[in-house]
């Protein structure tokens, strides 16, 4: 059943969202180094290959290091309106042309964008890869931009953000957090952009864009399956070497400054269950920290033995969901989130205190030997589970790339191990504070006409006790 | 982390086809939605003569095994070493189209009880025991059948094994837990009003199967789902939940030796049991209808179908293909060229069957903003009539077949995946060597059986329209 909570109703949106499940599985932890090959290409393009042969299928990956944090204000959604338009064809190949081309050859590809990067790939047999490497070779430098596809597809990306965000509560709360939490960095817009901006962008800049950010410097390969690798770089040469290198743009982007008192923001509108969000500002995976709070979003919220659903879901009955979750591969430092979908007849601010207990509880007691291990335990299996896929495989070392290094991946395991219990009292001192958070809450509206209220205290009596 | 895609296919289809039948069908193409790309596994280490059975030697199946065992459970298993984890299925045939009227949500609740508590552990004893071993198990229910999953450690298989047949053969269904999982089903029902996509479907499937088995959500409603009992629970378990009913789909790090020596000996503990029969009502809509529903959005959320057909239908192969031109292509759609590509009209727009052991229906979902409903809706009714009229050309044809027998690998390539592959192949009885066969079956489909089974499943004057949105701004008041 469909019920959101802040970023798991994320996750239930984008499939591939089962992202922040993926990052704690990855790759075989047994010398995961001496298995991925790294190469640059003369011209920059960074190249990762993970042979895996256990399948005749491979996934091929191009990764743009260009997402929404690399726009400006008023041209916001510009990545993603980009990352549209270039299945809109070069010399070689029509407009619309490209996923068809795939999907004859018995293959699937689709592209998503980020904060921190556009991605592209494709998930094939591996008898037909360089069906993958000419198509997307061609299309790394020769797009044609044409204005009526622009037209075109621009309605259609705001058809997008009708559907993910307009209509959708809970999406509007996270928009709205963000924009609330973030005030300098540019996490602080929303990755599809302020429906506004994309009204206004122009041809004219998504040429400069694709003109500055994608180029074999700013871009890198990920290629996972079954193939040779000597092999297929020889391909991948052939392909991508022709282009001269191009300018490395300027990545670096103001930090946030530390907050200095918490935030408070609130959604009016039609909604049928309240839902809170707490999101604290917390470093990446450069910093160490990072690992630790892995582990207390999983004390948190992994399974149902965990504390959020044993205090929130079952003791006090407060609500139908609670997550905490944590971006460990974002390029910059991100937030971590605590969310709950409320039940009917509930108070938020009762929710809200039962945060606040858990987090307190976090910093006064240290957590027992049994429920450490638990925690280790699930992200350890996590871990495991993860790497029967592929794709999976490649989109960890891809995210890990971005964030800092693919070769971070082997810190994973042995930083979670090494977690102790003061080790999470310290973090959630630090971090879990009420000045360095931002609260968001959506407020249910009743209906104008058409339908009955939803049943506030009402349904209270209906249920069974 | 937040991430845009270029297409994903709206939750409601998604789910349902999670909880349904789903790798046994056609793989979603490019763009739907974006695939779980994982290996599938072609070495082999079980050996190729248990059951006397022949190894499937399409590279597409790993080797399988199949065995009913004393009490007539069926066992379907596929080894495969390299990742030290297990994956389990089973499927019991007891589906919410054999709710009681009046009981709708019965099922679900049923198989959502199964993990509530057994007669040795409290339902917080065992998940703090999944937990503790990074496990899972989940259960849940669809239209046709229940299933209970279990992901498992291989060393902890033994442990995990115990859990789950403790949950399937000895579950109490406590009175109190069974009143949270109510209260917790209604307040879902409840926040399911906040998509539209949700509130168009229970509407579509209410329209058009009126009180037909397939008719009411899952789940239940909030009128049936507070009424449920314990002591109703408690008779359809008892009724249903036997290895007599069932198929059980073993994936991953085991061999037949374990299964066998481990595995079996309690599983033919499992009580056989007399299965009581439902009559499947068939009842639906045959006229044109249409169900408007008023909400503040910006988008008309559009549903618009027919009933469609049962996955036994000889036609299922020929309406495959007829459908991946129709909407089911994703970008190679005709749908989707017109309405997204050509027009900018929507973000989002398919079609599907979703055939069941009974008919289930044919669908084109889109969403469009509220003053281009009627124009949306108009372009797709004259896809439904000219792939009706029209042969579609033999470069439409030849790709699709390309696709649907290029893709097949892709659609086995996880534990989860295979697991529920192979438990479907057994429940409708499509045989072991469905794989090697499929590529023919899509083959021989000609461009005239396209027009044909247009013609006769897709009914452009007699449709089922469900639009939710603001219909003052869409025009449709």
């Amino acid at each position: 059943m469909g019920l959101n909570t802040g970023l798991k109703f994320v996750r239930r949106l984008f499939p591939l969202l089962l992202l922040s499940f993926i990052l704690s599985v990855s790759i075989s932890e047994a010398g995961l180094k001496e298995n991925v090959f790294e190469t640059a290409l003369p011209n920059g393009l960074k190249v990762i290959l993970l042979e895996n042969h256990k399948a005749p299928l491979v996934t091929f990956q191009v990764w743009y290091r260009v997402g929404s944090r690399n726009e400006a204000y008023e041209k916001t959604g510009l990545s993603h309106v980009l990352e549209h338009m270039m299945f809109k064809g070069t010399e070689k190949t029509g407009p619309e042309q490209f996923s068809r081309i795939i999907q004859e050859n018995g293959g699937n590809d689709n592209a998503f964008t980020s904060h921190d990067y556009t991605a592209y790939f494709e998930n094939l047999s591996e008898d037909r890869v360089q069906v993958a490497i000419d198509l997307e070779a061609d299309r790394m430098q020769n797009l044609v931009l044409r204005e009526e596809d622009f037209r075109t597809e621009r309605m259609v990306v705001m058809e997008e953000r009708r559907l993910r965000t307009e209509d959708n509560p809970q999406a509007v709360l996270i928009e709205q957090i963000m924009a609330t939490a973030f005030q300098i960095h540019p996490y602080r817009w929303p990755i599809i952009g302020w429906m506004e901006d994309i009204g206004r962008l122009k041809l004219g800049d998504l040429k400069a864009y694709y003109q500055t950010y994608y180029n074999p410097v700013n871009a890198f390969l990920v290629v996972v399956g079954d193939f040779k690798k000597e092999e297929l770089l020889t391909r991948i040469e052939k392909a991508f070497g022709s282009y001269s290198k191009g300018a490395a743009p300027n990545q670096e982007k103001d930090k946030e400054p530390s907050q200095m008192g918490e935030r408070r923001i609130f959604v009016k509108r039609e909604a049928q269950l309240p839902t809170i969000l707490m999101v604290y500002h917390v470093p990446n995976l450069r910093n160490p920290d990072s690992y630790i709070l892995e582990v207390i979003a999983t004390l948190l919220s992994g399974g149902k033995s965990s504390r959020l659903y044993q205090s929130l879901v079952r003791e006090k009955r407060l609500v139908l969901s609670a997550e905490a979750d944590h971006s460990l591969v974002s390029r910059d430092p991100d937030l971590f989130t605590l969310s709950a979908d409320v039940l009917p007849g509930k108070e938020v601010a009762e929710v809200e205190k039962a945060f606040d207990q858990e987090i307190g509880r976090l910093q006064r007691e240290p957590v027992g030997e049994q429920e450490l291990v638990k925690a280790k335990n699930q992200l350890e299996a996590s871990f495991i589970f993860g790497q029967d896929s592929i794709f999976n495989q490649a989109m960890l070392l891809a995210r890990h790339e971005i964030a800092t290094s693919w070769k971070a991946i082997d810190d994973y395991l042995p930083s979670i191990r090494k977690v102790t219990p003061e080790d999470i009292q310290r973090v959630a001192k630090k971090y879990l504070t009420p000045d360095n958070r931002t609260v968001g809450i959506l407020i249910p509206l009743p209906p104008k006409e058409g339908k009955p209220a939803p049943d506030g205290p009402s349904t209270k009596e209906k249920m069974i006790r | 982390m937040i991430l845009l895609v270029r297409l994903f296919i709206p939750h409601s289809l998604r789910a349902r086809r999670l909880s349904e039948p789903e790798a046994a069908f056609p793989a979603c193409p490019a763009g739907r939605r974006i695939p779980n790309f994982r290996p599938l596994f072609l070495i082999l280490t079980l050996t190729l003569m248990w059951m006397g059975l022949p190894v499937g030697s399409l590279q597409a199946m790993p080797p399988v095994q199949r065995m009913t065992l004393s009490n007539r459970l069926v066992l379907v298993a596929s080894g495969e070493h390299s990742l030290p984890f297990v994956t389990l299925q089973l499927l019991v045939d007891s589906g919410s189209r054999r709710d009681p009227s009046g009981g709708e949500g019965l099922a679900y609740l049923t198989a959502k009880g199964l993990l509530h508590g057994t007669s040795k552990r409290t339902i917080n004893q065992i998940n703090e025991e999944l937990d503790f071993l990074g496990a899972s198990l989940n259960s849940s229910s669809g239209r046709d059948y229940a299933t209970l999953s279990l992901r498992v450690l291989k060393k902890d298989l033994e442990k995990g094994f115990d859990l789950f047949m403790e949950v399937l053969t000895q579950p109490v269904f406590p009175e109190e837990e069974m009143k949270r999982e109510i209260e917790k089903t209604l307040a879902a029902i409840q926040s399911e009003e906040d998509q539209p996509e949700e509130v168009a479907e229970k509407a579509f499937l209410k329209a058009l199967f009126l009180n037909s088995s397939y008719g009411h959500p899952v789940e239940g409603t909030e009128e049936s789902v507070p009424k449920l009992k314990r002591e109703e629970i408690v008779r359809f378990y008892g009724s249903y939940y036997h290895p007599n009913n069932a198929i059980l789909a073993i994936v991953g790090d085991i061999t037949e030796q374990e299964i066998k020596a481990k595995l079996v000996p309690q599983l033919e503990k499992w009580p056989k049991g007399e299965i009581p029969k439902v009559p499947f009502i068939t009842n639906f809509e045959k006229e044109q209808k249409t169900v408007k529903i008023n909400r503040p959005i910006t988008q008309a959320n559009i549903i618009l179908g027919n009933v469609g057909v049962s996955r036994e239908n000889p036609d299922f192969y020929a309406l495959t293909v007829m459908n991946y031109i129709l909407g089911g292509g994703g970008f190679a759609s005709r749908l989707m060229e017109v309405i997204r590509n050509k027009r900018g009209l929507a973000y989002s727009v398919t079609s599907f069957f979703d055939p069941g052991k009974y008919p289930g229906s044919f669908q084109i979902v889109l969403q469009t903003k509220n003053p281009s409903a009627r124009e949306a809706i108009s372009l797709s009714l004259q896809q439904m009539e000219r792939i009706q009229k029209e042969l579609v050309s033999e470069k439409e044809l030849e790709a699709t077949k390309k696709y649907l027998i290029g893709s097949f690998p892709m659609r086995l390539d996880t534990q989860g995946k295979l697991a529920n592959f192979l438990s479907q192949v057994e429940y409708y009885g499509l045989g072991l060597d469905y794989p090697e066969k499929y590529p023919s079956l899509i083959r021989s489909v000609t461009r005239e059986d396209i027009v044909r089974v247009a013609k006769k499943y897709l009914h452009p004057k007699k449709h089922i329209l469900v639009i939710v949105a603001d219909l003052k701004e869409a025009g449709l008041e």
